[in-house]
């Protein structure tokens, strides 16, 4: 009695669209925690375990708001840009001697800015997304170098030792603010695209684009929402960074929409569109993340880490495909 | 339709990135250089009224560095400008890539000899890539003076910081600081920007030289493209395998060992390059050991006088000068 419903338990997690390749990059992530243990056992230390899942918080983030954008079937490219764009727009004005709190809410209105540029060039001028956000991107890093005359700003001070401390260097009932702050965006974000309306029409969109049209979903109110998350979780990432250095850097985030493209591929998001799962995300950001931190703890060079990645980015998703239909795909079909 | 309006967007972004490529900071120049200027004209136009001759006296220095951002290139600015402003016959103008490129700085060349420039004073963005255009400036008649980095093409002389000895001071204070707390034994990390930044690598050369012999183990170099945030985790993970000192080769990589020492609060030696606000203060409040400042004033300084001095005909037989490090730490500040 009780194993029948265990395994209708299993079935019903199983069911869930996007869960099979879930499950097979947890067990690859798990089986690459043991490898790097195995190689340095201080790797699986507490102090280092809290230090990496502190690494990992920020490309969950992105990772949230690239999955929302590649579910629509768009991509975001301006995400790393926003993210610098933050971090010189916050640690700017808290040079200035605005108070942090201010400071923030600036920053994202900023931000939020960005997507929803993002959302209406794509959707209502309906330019190629690819194009649309490669121009934001510029723009993006314009402003984040332009908000302070094209310098890295000076340290933001004793006076925002608060912010520091809220969004990274403080701890919460034993963790570290930036994994909370993660945490909380997840279960919010992800309550938003499985359980609402909003959410459906994301992932209808991403898989017909013409049926969703015909039956009565806002295209441009949808898309421009996706982007919108997109643009609002990068604007945290910058805060974040801006909290770890204490200062503004102009080239902070510098390719982290790819992190992001990566962290949600890895995790089952398919880039064409109404496919994959937040819990995915947060798998392959903890991949992408693991490899970082364990390859460096394993002593190896900085290149063999990069041929590891790109070459773990291919395969799970190749065994997805696998996994899927049995046997390679000749051709995509939409 | 579509496709039309694809390619006239990517053409617009094309041209708008060639706009960008190459852009000069004239505003901050003219706002500084304002007085000297005026009265460069001034004298010019008394003196065109004398003789004609005269004015071609009047040189056209440009500095071309490797990008804007930098406070770095702002010092090789300021140095210039005060050399330009004693001189009183130099008409100087900054140029820079909005990024570190080399096509981008070559663009930034050739501009400048289009100008018609005297001498240029030139960053090199990489040794090898800007030779043909730089060979192009010489025909053209332009002296070549380097400052911070050279080209492996011959100029007239070069002012840079001599990296390997300054990497190697660097690496004495560390040692210094170490043994003088007892420890001879350990690990050590190295926080590098890339494998491909010549300066920074060969600072790294220098740090690692002046542990040889030792009882330390030096452990493979992290790269961080000098992210602080990054580096900052870099710097962590280097402290949680019980490092008991940590390098940083440029402002970057500094920044972040600095804020992973604070936080840790361990007593790990962090030792880096270049100089900001917040390094300076990582250093007051005792997080930081030392940093290497470079003297990018007196490259600027001394690179505008000798393109006056190589254009009044004298000769410096391309010697190279190595400006100096001064090691900035807590005493010092």
């Amino acid at each position: 009695m009780e194993s029948k419903s265990k395994q209708n338990m299993f079935r019903k997690i199983m069911s869930i669209r996007g869960m099979g390749q879930v499950v097979t990059v947890t067990v690859g992530l798990l089986v690459l925690i043991m490898v790097f243990g195995f190689l340095n056992p201080t790797f699986a230390s507490s102090k280092n375990v809290a230090n990496l899942l502190r690494q990992i918080a920020p490309i969950i983030l992105i990772g949230i708001g690239q999955s929302y954008v590649l579910i629509t079937g768009n991509i975001d490219l301006s995400i790393g840009s926003v993210v610098g764009m933050s971090c010189m727009i916050s640690a700017t004005l808290m040079t200035k001697g605005v108070n942090p709190f201010v400071a923030v809410i600036i920053t994202i209105a900023c931000c939020l800015v960005v997507g929803l540029v993002n959302g209406q060039l794509v959707a209502r001028c309906k330019l190629p997304p690819f194009i649309a956000t490669l121009g934001t991107m510029t723009i993006a890093r314009g402003i984040a170098q332009i908000v302070n005359n094209n310098y890295n700003t000076d340290s933001i001070g004793d006076g925002a030792k608060g912010f520091r401390d809220f969004f990274y260097y403080g701890k919460t009932l034993g963790l570290y603010n930036t994994i909370w702050i993660a945490i909380v965006l997840w279960f919010a974000f992800n309550f938003l695209l499985s359980k609402t309306r909003s959410g459906r029409h994301i992932y209808a969109i991403g898989s017909n684009l013409e049926a969703s049209k015909l039956s009565g979903v806002s295209v441009v109110g949808t898309t421009t929402k996706a982007y919108i998350v997109s643009a609002f979780c990068a604007g945290v990432v910058g805060l974040i960074i801006c909290a770890t250095s204490g200062m503004g850097t102009m080239d902070a985030g510098n390719m982290y929409e790819m992190y992001a493209v990566a962290a949600s591929v890895i995790g089952g998001v398919s880039t064409l569109g109404g496919q994959g799962i937040l819990l995915g995300t947060i798998i392959g950001a903890a991949i992408w993340g693991v490899l970082q931190n364990g390859l460096q703890f394993a002593g190896a060079p900085v290149a063999i880490r990069n041929i590891v990645i790109g070459v773990i980015v291919v395969v799970s998703v190749l065994l997805d495909v696998i996994v899927r239909n049995g046997k390679f795909r000749k051709k995509k079909i939409r | 339709m579509k496709r039309k309006l694809f390619s006239v967007l990517m053409g617009v972004t094309m041209v708008a990135s060639l706009l960008v490529g190459c852009g000069s900071k004239t505003e901050a120049v003219v706002e500084e250089t304002a007085p000297a200027k005026e009265e460069v004209a001034a004298d010019t136009t008394t003196e065109t009224a004398d003789t004609t001759t005269e004015a071609a006296d009047t040189y056209k220095v440009y500095l071309i560095t490797m990008d804007q951002m930098d406070q770095h290139w702002v010092n090789v600015d300021a140095g210039c400008q005060k050399a330009a402003a004693e001189l009183g016959n130099v008409e100087y103008k900054w140029l820079a890539p909005d990024v570190k490129d080399d096509a981008k700085q070559i663009e930034c060349i050739n501009n400048a000899v289009a100008d018609n420039a005297d001498a240029i004073l030139l960053a090199a963005n990489g040794p090898d890539a800007v030779t043909a255009a730089l060979q192009e400036a010489v025909d053209a008649g332009v002296k070549i003076i380097y400052v911070d980095s050279a080209a492996a093409f011959e100029g007239e002389v070069t002012f840079a910081t001599d990296n390997e000895a300054a990497g190697k001071t660097a690496g004495d204070e560390m040692l210094k600081a170490l043994t003088a707390k007892g420890v001879t034994t350990g690990k050590i990390g190295v926080i590098n920007v890339n494998a491909a930044t010549a300066s920074c690598v060969s600072r790294e050369t220098g740090f690692r030289a002046a542990f040889e012999g030792s009882g330390f183990e030096l452990l493979e170099t992290q790269y961080s493209e000098g992210d602080a945030a990054k580096s900052k985790d870099i710097a962590a993970n280097y402290i949680t395998s019980e490092c008991v000192g940590i390098f940083g080769a440029n402002e970057g990589s500094t920044t972040g060992v600095g804020n992973a020492i604070q936080e840790a609060g361990d007593d790990v030696i962090g030792v880096g390059f270049d100089k900001s606000d917040t390094i300076l203060s990582l250093i007051k409040d005792g997080y930081l050991l030392a940093t290497m400042a470079q003297n990018p004033d007196v490259m600027g300084y001394e690179g505008l006088k000798a393109a006056v001095a190589a254009l009044g005909g004298e000769s410096f037989g391309g010697v190279v000068t190595d400006t100096g490090v001064s090691v900035i730490t807590k005493d010092s500040l």
